[in-house]
């Protein structure tokens, strides 16, 4: 049999020995073929004819690409290759003039390798644009909290509002990260918080509205007012976190995410039962926060880090986490009173006092 | 009540203003604030909260420090 020494574990990068009638299919193969396959590899739904019109191109056209002019030939060979069933095309402007001639221009083949050309560049300067991006905001990361769909958010605002009766808090992991909100009913997600920032928004200025109170500013006021205690709370428990040493693993947008909850809380508040709805929505959501919060903060105890000394320590700060849990958990209700209060109370104000003048008059 | 962004902003700078004007060696290590004093940790364990803290002070004063002295040093130099 044939003795390989390594056959268990190779890994299956780039299959060497596939045959290339496929190698559209294959996507980069850095070890295969030259750097000139891969230009032309790059845009597989462009009529693959124009490869072999690139090929039969003379050298001096004047659009000196960098990678074009590397070996024509040999691209030339490889495309007769990769396509195979295609028949060669005949190669009419293999006559060419020695200065750059603008007339060329008008040809076809010149303008279709003009195009390719732009659209690599653009391609190339796309991913160097993202690649950048990347580093200051990181989009990838973000996407995951707003990976979510219809079931999970009508579900997770029902468990805002009724967590009592949910049993199992557990967020399933996947290799690095927990697994996305789609899937997991106890993932922290994004997509709830900003929608309810925005429907207390325009909610505030709905209920100013039928106070009279209300003028295009305020809805300024109030949006920068609302983010700006975000920030704060958020940047509060980061440092606490951080002063605290509490280890978890939580990350500052899961915080952000928890901390953007309490938007949809606030937004319960009627005229009459006012206090009794905030009373009731307050505790949902502090029994919320506290359950799903308390198994990535207190229980790390599967999480010993063995220290250089080979003791295993003691989770350090029990005290610690649940006093941070603590003070998260009563911080919200009041942050999402304060956030509501001043809408609603002049509101039941100016009620009272109109019934009273009816009663009045 | 209307706590805007801009607000936050200048309640950061002023707090940031406020945390690096304190000279460490002056002033705060006689009270006994400073990151400097002696406390040995080991690299394992977990230091104290007073230490985390003070540390995470130096630091800013570190970073927020560069503008102020980069001015100052023209100042003079004019």
């Amino acid at each position: 049999m044939n003795y390989n020494a390594n056959a268990g574990g190779r890994p299956s990068f780039g299959r060497k020995v596939k045959r290339v009638s496929d190698v559209n299919a294959m996507g980069y193969t850095p070890f295969e073929q030259g750097g000139v396959n891969v230009q032309q590899n790059l845009y597989p739904d462009i009529d693959p004819d124009l490869n072999s019109f690139q090929s039969g191109v003379p050298n001096n056209a004047p659009y000196k690409s960098q990678g074009f002019s590397a070996s024509p030939k040999a691209s030339q060979e490889q495309t007769f290759n990769n396509y195979g069933a295609q028949p060669p095309y005949p190669n009419v402007n293999i006559t060419a003039s020695p200065t750059p001639n603008l007339g060329v221009l008008g040809q076809p083949m010149v303008q279709n390798m003009a195009m390719q050309y732009g659209q690599q560049l653009a391609g190339a300067g796309k991913t160097i644009l993202k690649n950048e991006v990347e580093k200051i905001v990181p989009v990838s990361k973000l996407k995951y909290y707003f990976a979510v769909d219809t079931k999970y958010v009508l579900s997770k605002l029902m468990l805002l509002f009724f967590p009592f009766t949910h049993k199992d808090w557990s967020v399933k992991y996947e290799q690095d990260g927990p697994v996305q909100p789609r899937f997991e009913i106890n993932a922290p997600d994004l997509y709830i918080p900003t929608m309810a920032y925005v429907t207390y928004l325009l909610v505030a200025g709905l209920v100013l509205g039928m106070q009279e109170r209300f003028n295009p500013e305020q809805i300024g006021i109030l949006a920068s007012s609302a983010l700006a205690w975000c920030i704060v709370e958020l940047a509060v428990y980061s440092c606490t976190l951080y002063i605290t040493q509490v280890e978890t693993s939580l990350r500052t947008l899961d915080l952000l995410a928890y901390a953007g909850y309490k938007f949809v809380v606030s937004l319960i508040g009627g005229k009459s039962g006012y206090y009794a709805c905030l009373i009731y929505t307050n505790l949902a959501l502090a029994f919320f926060l506290v359950r799903s919060l308390k198994v990535q903060v207190l229980a790390e105890s599967n999480v010993q880090d063995h220290s250089y000394y080979g003791a295993q320590q003691p989770m350090a700060g029990h005290k610690r986490r649940l006093y941070f849990l603590l003070f998260l958990a009563c911080v919200q209700p009041f942050l999402s009173w304060w956030l509501s209060y001043h809408l609603v109370v002049s509101e039941l104000v100016s009620s009272t006092s109109k019934t009273s003048d009816g009663v009045m008059a | 009540m209307t706590f805007t962004l801009w607000n936050l902003f200048e309640a950061s700078l002023l707090c940031l203003n406020a945390v690096c004007i304190l000279n460490e060696e002056r002033f705060l290590s006689k009270i006994g604030w400073s990151a400097k004093s002696a406390n040995v940790q080991g690299f394992g364990e977990y230091s104290s909260t007073k230490s985390q803290l003070f540390n995470l002070l130096h630091s800013i004063r570190t970073v927020a420090r560069i503008p102020p002295d980069i001015a100052e040093y023209s100042y003079n130099y004019i």
